[in-house]
């Protein structure tokens, strides 16, 4: 189509494959095979009857998780499919600062999951959306959609985690997004390659019909499986592993600490990378063991930055800004976390 | 649109198809034996059906397009590498070879908890007549009355595994279960002390009904409720080994 006839118009994201594949697997492979060692010398259970366990654990989470992954892939390729740039933009106000805060909840009626939104605010941002609306819309949607409500409901009921979960996402994002609003010029913050195109020509697709909208939608949706459901599986393994080979005695220590159990979720999330759509379940695997603070701020930060998403951020941002939005959702989270906690009498 | 500059080959579009079908086959597999509850709650069931559904929806789909030779899965960042495809078939793999069997007592790391689980509360508990109670609704119960001897003498009939903490005596087990709120991954051992002469003679792990009655004591330095049997006898696993908090 047209974006054929200009390729520089919309030049491909980096490929972000290249630094990410060895590091999650080395790192994967590091962490099961220490699991395996220590689960082998400490739980003094025959290696058949830890590997049942072990199964049933990862399968319980991963067959509770996946129908949220198949519903966001799918709802991410209806986007693709159906939805155009200029569709998002024509419902913000004018007003920058309503804007922001506006932004926030924008995925209520767009879906999409961190992911997903990447591509999706890079071509809202050559569409001419302001920095700070793209900003916020990033951080809160892979939160604020229905899908991800509906696994946070399933996975938590209508609780305190809930509750606090889109307490804490809509504020820290919008937060966020208005430190850039009054500090930050455009062409600071965006990456040349994102900013407005001179005439947006490209943007303007024309509809595609239903049929040819289907097809591409179910197309979409198989590749982001394969390419997000690799997230899925080795948080699982993870997730499974530390249920399986540690003592809850000794996650209880670090957990049940009110401050020391916060940087430890923000860690994990961190490096887990679990899509949004299916990041409850796993949160689920730690409530036992670690506070309510570190869980919220573990289902807050983790959509809003982890590895895969920085790596997605630096072909939209400059580096200097992908670092803030690091630092900026790392400390908020964190001091959030941390406040709950203490305010909660430890619980 | 953007393109992609190498093409997908064409087993690696074939290798993504089967691997979308095998599993809504699996999952429709656990669902027809029931295996299903070994992994998630009842309630939540319905979600595998979706899946299912999906699953075969997406790997219909790319079986037609690429039976009429158009490969159109290369699109965006359709293309993954055989490492990714790997790490997607590991669920498929596990499901496979390694039996499918709910958590047991070996599942049991760092002890049975005597307090009520789950965001329920213990609402729910009040409705029940003592003999209908389980192992969950007995700790609810004990946990709301305002008195722990309130429930003294009540008669007790329960069904769960044998465990053993490391501090108890010859004439003393757990009968224990798991309960599950959402899915394995919450998964968390409960239990209610039983004092039995014949302790030792019960298998670690076995499952056990008891009637008997119930006394408010000490263990553990904390006031639980504890089984006084008048009969242990031993019963098959139940079809769906949790309870649902």
């Amino acid at each position: 189509m047209q974006a054929e006839a200009r390729p520089t118009a919309t030049p491909a994201l980096p490929d972000t494959r290249l630094p990410l594949r060895p590091l999650v697997y080395v790192l994967v492979g590091v962490f099961m095979v220490a699991a395996v060692l220590y689960g082998t010398l400490n739980t003094g259970q025959p290696p058949d009857v830890v590997l049942t366990i072990f199964s049933t654990r990862f399968l319980g989470i991963f067959i509770e998780a996946v129908p949220f992954l198949l519903l966001g892939t799918l709802t991410s390729g209806l986007i693709e499919a159906f939805i155009r740039p200029d569709d998002i933009v024509r419902l913000l106000p004018r007003n920058r600062v309503l804007a922001t805060v506006v932004g926030a909840f924008l995925g209520i009626i767009f879906p999409v999951c961190e992911c997903g939104v990447v591509p999706v605010v890079r071509r809202l941002f050559m569409k001419g959306l302001p920095v700070s609306v793209g900003i916020t819309f990033l951080l809160a949607a892979p939160f604020m959609n229905p899908i991800v409500f509906a696994s946070t409901y399933i996975a938590f009921g209508f609780s305190t985690i809930f509750i606090g979960r889109f307490i804490l996402t809509a504020t820290i994002a919008i937060s966020i997004g208005l430190i850039f609003a009054l500090t930050a010029r455009t062409e600071e913050v965006l990456q040349p390659s994102s900013m407005m195109a001179g005439d947006g020509f490209d943007l303007l697709q024309p509809r595609r019909s239903l049929r040819q909208g289907l097809a591409m939608t179910i197309t979409v949706a198989v590749g982001e499986f394969f390419e997000m459901g690799r997230y899925l599986v080795i948080g699982c393994l993870l997730a499974a592993c530390m249920q399986t080979f540690i003592p809850q005695d000794a996650l209880l220590e670090v957990g049940k600490n009110p401050v020391a159990s916060v940087p430890v979720m923000l860690a994990i999330a961190f490096i887990l990378s679990v899509c949004s759509t299916v990041d409850s379940f796993l949160a689920l695997a730690f409530t036992v063991t670690f506070t309510t603070g570190s869980i919220l701020a573990f289902l807050s930060f983790g959509p809003m930055v982890d590895i895969k998403s920085t790596l997605m951020f630096t072909g939209v941002f400059r580096r200097k800004t992908v670092l803030y939005l690091f630092l900026l959702a790392l400390l908020m989270n964190l001091f959030a976390g941390v406040l709950i906690n203490l305010s909660m009498g430890y619980f | 649109m953007e393109m992609n500059a190498k093409p997908v080959p064409y087993w690696q579009d074939w290798l993504k198809t089967l691997l979308l079908l095998a599993m809504g086959l699996y999952l429709g597999i656990l669902i027809v034996t029931g295996n299903l509850s070994n992994y998630i709650n009842e309630r939540f069931q319905w979600l595998s059906y979706v899946a299912v559904l999906l699953f075969l929806l997406l790997g219909g789909w790319s079986a037609l397009s690429l039976l009429r030779q158009q490969t159109t899965l290369n699109y965006a960042h359709a293309r993954i590498t055989p490492a990714a495809l790997l790490l997607a078939a590991i669920p498929l793999l596990f499901g496979l070879l390694v039996p499918s069997r709910p958590l047991g007592v070996e599942a049991v790391t760092g002890g049975v908890s005597l307090n009520p689980v789950g965001r329920a509360a213990a609402a729910a508990a009040y409705t029940k007549p003592p003999l209908e109670r389980n192992v969950l609704d007995w700790l609810r119960e004990f946990a709301a009355v305002p008195a722990p001897a309130a429930l003294d003498n009540e008669p007790v009939d329960v069904i769960g595994f044998v465990y053993r903490e490391p501090d108890m005596t010859g004439t003393q087990f757990m009968l224990a279960r798991f309960t599950m709120s959402c899915c394995v991954a919450d998964a968390f051992a409960i239990g209610m002390p039983v004092e039995y002469a014949a302790a030792g003679e019960l298998a670690e792990g076995a499952w056990v009904r008891i009637r008997g009655t119930l006394r408010a004591g000490l263990f553990e330095g904390q006031m639980v409720p504890i089984i006084q049997p008048q009969q242990v006898e031993p019963v098959d696993m139940p079809a769906n080994p949790y309870l649902y908090s």
